[in-house]
Order: structure tokens, then sequence, then C-alpha cells
């Protein structure tokens, strides 16, 4: 058993393989992640850091290859007991939030316990903790398309948050902020660092993996991991 | 993470759905009007042709087993009474009845009345007085008792509007003078599809109005106890007496089972356009999802939704919105057909008189009406709802909210 919180080996990632737009996003990627570690892929856009985010985050399969999260092989689970591993262990912040526009802020971070049945009285206590902790607790029952760049992006972080999750994955977190807002969001990031969590973080932004609370940084070319 | 119960997990999907549903108002409110529309005609129709079907099977049973007619140069004439007693000794029949009816025009209310010759006398003692709203003829006004007569409710009301509704002068231009009848009563609403344009004359005085002579009848009424014997008999009716024509029960039956059938069908195909235009919006429903419905399953995907969990919530959009326009089709169309007597529907269905019958229909919802129309609206839905959402839920998230 991995005794990494994320392990991958040699794991490779082709979308439409045989068809004539056939891409392979990541090719022979190893990498361990310790726990409470902060971690940043970098690398230019097309490098792949975000295809192995999604392995890791068990978005998807890789075509080859292992995939290790918390001691379980996720590659080779089925999607059922994948997607129970995800709710129960893994929270991901998307590049572009992936909020639903016409739903409320609570309604779309309390999204991931739906299918675990917790009941409405639950799910709005531990959404409460979260609006509090986020400075959103008076957006409760906004709609998200109504909110700041900046509210988005911490509606994003409560969902991730929501089911306590022991790997946190976020995808270029500071692509769409301004300076003053990616400082605030390193501010959360390192809370949650604190509170023992690992996290991965993709990006090309100086600021993010230049930070001094990142623990190590993957460098990704052409779907390789190149440096750490 | 605490996992609840399934029940509670069902609670949560189909409280998702709702909001689903409120979320995409304007385009479900619209498949929702023209779900009901749809329902709510096909249902109509399928109730007014059972109700009328059922109506006319019971009030069929009172029908003679045989009628006998008469016919000379193709066309029916009266029937001699000397028929009587050959028909009555063919063995298997247990009595022959002579009737006398016909039809009488008012010019005045521009309607044609049915107009039957019967011993009132029976009517008043026997088991079918309790069919009738006995009327008291006014002191002094009671005439001879030949000239007395029993009115559908339809007629009634007519000639109320005329103030006649205590008797009736019938007149025709080649008559010296009028003949009175006094109306001694009305026939209940339960009977209205039958005898609602009916004036039930004591025979003497309906032999007067219908001009027709004493040893001369219109036809005859046959009854047979055995009712595998009724075929038989009818063709040795007919091979007797080649000049008659015989109609059996079960004939007159089937006449009005494939008149409402065919009257029925007729309506429907008419529907055809409204159904061919909901197939065109379903059928561009299912062509696909739009590409934020897309994302939105995307996104439950990715945040850990199982493909079953996104199908249970799909699933429960549909029926919830299928089944809310169906049941709300159905109810409409019953109070229509059954409260508001279906006006415009009615006519087309029960048109055959010149004064329409307005009657109440005895309410017959058939289960198997419902499970058919359940069939034909909730279940294509359910499938062209859940089909391209299970397309898009079987993606890789990672692929949906890329679009790779």
């Amino acid at each position: 058993m991995s005794k990494f919180i994320v392990e991958t080996i040699n794991v490779v990632k082709t979308y439409n393989p045989g068809k004539p737009n056939e891409v392979t996003a990541v090719r022979n990627a190893s990498l361990q992640i310790d726990e409470g570690c902060l971690v940043v892929l970098k690398g230019p856009s097309g490098s792949g850091k975000t295809t192995l985010l999604s392995l890791i985050g068990c978005q998807t399969k890789p075509t080859r290859g292992e995939v290790i999260i918390l001691g379980k092989n996720v590659s080779k689970l089925p999607e059922k007991f994948m997607n129970l591993h995800k709710r129960n262990h893994i929270g991901f912040i998307f590049q572009h939030f992936q909020l639903i526009a016409g739903m409320s802020v609570l309604d779309n971070i309390v999204l991931p316990l739906i299918p675990e049945g917790t009941s409405p009285r639950e799910r709005s206590k531990r959404a409460d903790r979260l609006l509090e902790r986020f400075d959103l607790g008076n957006r409760r029952h906004f709609k998200v398309s109504h909110l700041s760049g900046g509210e988005q992006q911490r509606v994003a972080i409560a969902r991730a948050l929501i089911n306590n999750a022991d790997l946190l994955l976020a995808d270029e977190p500071s692509a769409h902020l301004d300076s003053r807002l990616t400082n605030e969001l390193l501010n959360y990031i390192k809370r949650l660092k604190r509170s023992g969590r690992a996290i991965v973080i993709t990006s090309h932004d100086p600021i993010i993996y230049q930070h001094l609370a990142v623990d190590q940084v993957f460098e990704m070319q052409d779907g390789r991991i190149v440096s750490s | 993470m605490i996992s609840g119960s399934w029940f509670e997990r069902q609670k949560n999907i189909i409280d998702y759905s709702l909001q689903s549903l409120l979320r995409r108002r304007s385009k479900n409110i619209l498949i929702l009007i023209i779900f009901i529309l749809l329902v709510f005609a096909v249902s109509a129709i399928l109730f007014i042709t059972g109700s009328l079907t059922r109506e006319m099977m019971i009030t069929s049973n009172d029908l003679p087993d045989i009628t006998v007619q008469r016919i000379l140069g193709g066309r029916q004439v009266n029937v001699l009474s000397s028929y009587l007693p050959e028909i009555g000794k063919i063995p298997g029949v247990e009595s022959v009845e002579a009737r006398v009816w016909g039809y009488f025009y008012l010019a005045s209310l521009q309607a044609n009345f049915t107009i039957y010759g019967l011993d009132l006398n029976l009517l008043e003692e026997g088991e079918y007085r309790k069919l009738v709203n006995w009327k008291s003829v006014p002191d002094g006004a009671q005439r001879d008792p030949a000239f007395r007569m029993i009115v559908g409710q339809g007629v009634f009301e007519l000639l109320r509007d005329i103030q006649m509704d205590e008797a009736y002068f019938f007149y025709q231009p080649s008559w010296q003078k009028p003949i009175p009848f006094d109306i001694i009563g009305t026939f209940k609403t339960e009977t209205e599809l039958q005898s609602n344009d009916m004036m039930i004359l004591q025979t003497e005085g309906a032999r007067k109005v219908l001009e027709l002579p004493p040893d001369e009848f219109s036809d005859l009424a046959v009854y047979v106890p055995n009712p595998e014997e009724i075929e038989n008999i009818a063709l040795k009716i007919q091979r007797f007496f080649p000049e008659l024509r015989t109609i059996t029960s079960a004939q007159i039956q089937n006449t009005y089972a494939s008149v409402f059938g065919w009257k029925s069908a007729f309506v429907l195909s008419g529907l055809l356009l409204a159904i061919f235009a909901f197939l065109i919006l379903i059928w561009d429903k299912a062509s696909g999802l739009t590409p934020e419905e897309k994302r939105e399953i995307g996104i439950l995907k990715a945040i850990g939704w199982d493909t079953d969990v996104v199908l249970s919530a799909k699933f429960w959009e549909g029926f919830i919105l299928s089944g809310i326009s169906s049941l709300a089709g159905i109810l409409l169309a019953y109070a229509y057909i059954y409260w508001l007597r279906a006006p415009g529907l009615r006519e087309i269905f029960i048109g055959w008189s010149t004064i329409y019958p307005s009657f109440q229909l005895i309410p017959d919802v058939d289960l198997k009406f419902l499970l058919l129309i359940i069939t034909i609206s909730v279940v294509p839905y359910l499938a062209v709802t859940i089909f391209p959402a299970w397309k898009a839920a079987i993606t890789d998230p990672d692929a949906i909210m890329r679009n790779i």
C-alpha cells in the first residue's frame, strides 16, 4: 500500500485513441505527494497539467499506468466506486469555477451531498460553517451568477470542502483573478494547508508557484514531468 | 461522509429536479401547456367515446331481440298486422309486438321529434313508472285518454319556450284541425340520450298523428328467450318472408359501437397535426441537450454524482413534468366532458338529431384508457428526457467540461 496521499505511476492519457484527432495529453507521468503538502503542477498551456490533475481528481481514467489516491488504485475502480472515493476524499476547484448559474450559493455548495442522502438540515449546517469561513454568509441565497469573480471563487472552494476532503485540487485557480484576489486565494490555501490537507494546484502564475507555502513544484512539458 | 437512507437520497434528488425544472421555467411552462392540451384533447375524445358507447350498450339492453321491417321498392314501409301471427308461430319466438312510431317535423322550431305509440297505462303501472317524472294534469284540462303523451326533457324544454308545456297541438296543413295532446310526464335524465327528442303518445293518438291505418304498424319487435337462437330466427323470418328485413339487437349494438368508434377515430385523426407538432417538439428536445445542460451534467459528474443519480434526477424531472401535464390534462378533460357537457365535441359525437340532447354523461373512466394516455404521453417523454442525459452522463466529466 502506498504511503503517499497521491501516487501516479507511468500514467498515460490519450484522448480519442485511434481517431484522426488523437491527442496524448500526459506521457509516463510519475509523482508522489505526501500528506499535508502543497504541490504545484506548472507548465505552459497544453503541457498536460490539467489532464494530470483530472486523473488525480478521478475525473477521467488513465489510458495506461496507475493512479493511487489514499492507497486505493482508482485507475482500476469501476465508476461507482471511483465516484464514491472522489466524494469521500477529494475536493476539486475548477478553472472556470463550474458553478450552476441559476442556483443559489447555498445550493451550489451542498451539491456534492445530494447523492449521499444527507438531510437538508445537515447540509445547511455544514454549508453555514463554510459560508462563514469564506465571508459568504450574506450571500447565502444569492444566485451565483450575481456574484463577483472572487466570490464565485470562494463558493467553488466551499463546494470543494463540503465533504471534508483529504485532498484538495485546484485547476489554474488564479487564472481569472487579479493580484489582490490571487493573494486572498493564497491566504485561504495556506489556511487549508494548515488544516493538514494535501493540496495540488496547476498554475503557470509565478505568484502561485513561487509562494513560500508551496512545498514542491512539478514542471510539465508536452505531457511529461520534466523537473521537480 | 455521512450517508443517508435511500429515501432521503431520493428526496434530495427530487428536490434538485424540482429546482432544475424551475430554473428552466419558460421552456418547461411551454412544454407543460402543449402537453396538457394534447392530453386533454385525447382524453376528452376517449372519455366521450367510452361513456357514449357504455350508455348505448346499457340502454340497448332494452331493445327487442329482433326488429322486423318491411321493405318495398328498396324503402321501408308499414308492416301489415297479418305478419304477427305468422312470425309468432316460428319455434323459439316468445312474443311479437307491433310498434307504432315515426317522426314529426315542427317547422316553428325547425326540429324533428321521434314519436312513439305506446299504451301509457302500462307505463303508469309497470316497472318503467320510475323512469318518468309524472305531472298532474290540471282539473278540467284532461281530454280524451287517447291523446296523452310523455316527452323527453329536450322536447319539454323546447315546448316550454313556446308556452306549450302542458299540452301540445299537433298540426299539419293537410289536417282540418290541430290534435291536442296533454303532457302527463317527462322522462328522467338517466334516459336522456335515448329519450331527449322523443314523444311517447298513447297508441291511438300516435296513429292519428303519424297517419297510420288501423291494421298497419311501423315495425315489429320480436322477443326470443334464448340468445343463441336470435340469429337463426332472424334468418328464418327472412327466409319465410323475403320482403321483411330483420335487425338483431347485436347488430344495433355493433352499429352504435362502430359509429362512436368511427367518430372518435375521425376526431383523433384531426388531432394528428397537434400530435405531430408535439413529437417534433420532443424530438427537438431528444436530439441533444443544450450546451448549458451538458455542462451541468458534467459539473454534477465532476463533483462525484454517479451516472444513475444523474439519470434519477432527469427521470424525476421528466416524470414530474409529464405526470403533472397528464394528470392536469385528464382532469380538465373529465371536467370538460362530465361537468361542462363537452361543448363543441358533443355536437360531433351525438349530433344525429336536429335537437341536440343536452344530457349529462355518466362518468365512465376506464383504467385502460388512463393507461393508454399515460403510455402515449409520459413514457415517450421520459425516454426523450433520459436518453440524451444518459449519453452525456456516461462521458468523462473531464471531456464534457473541456469540450473535448
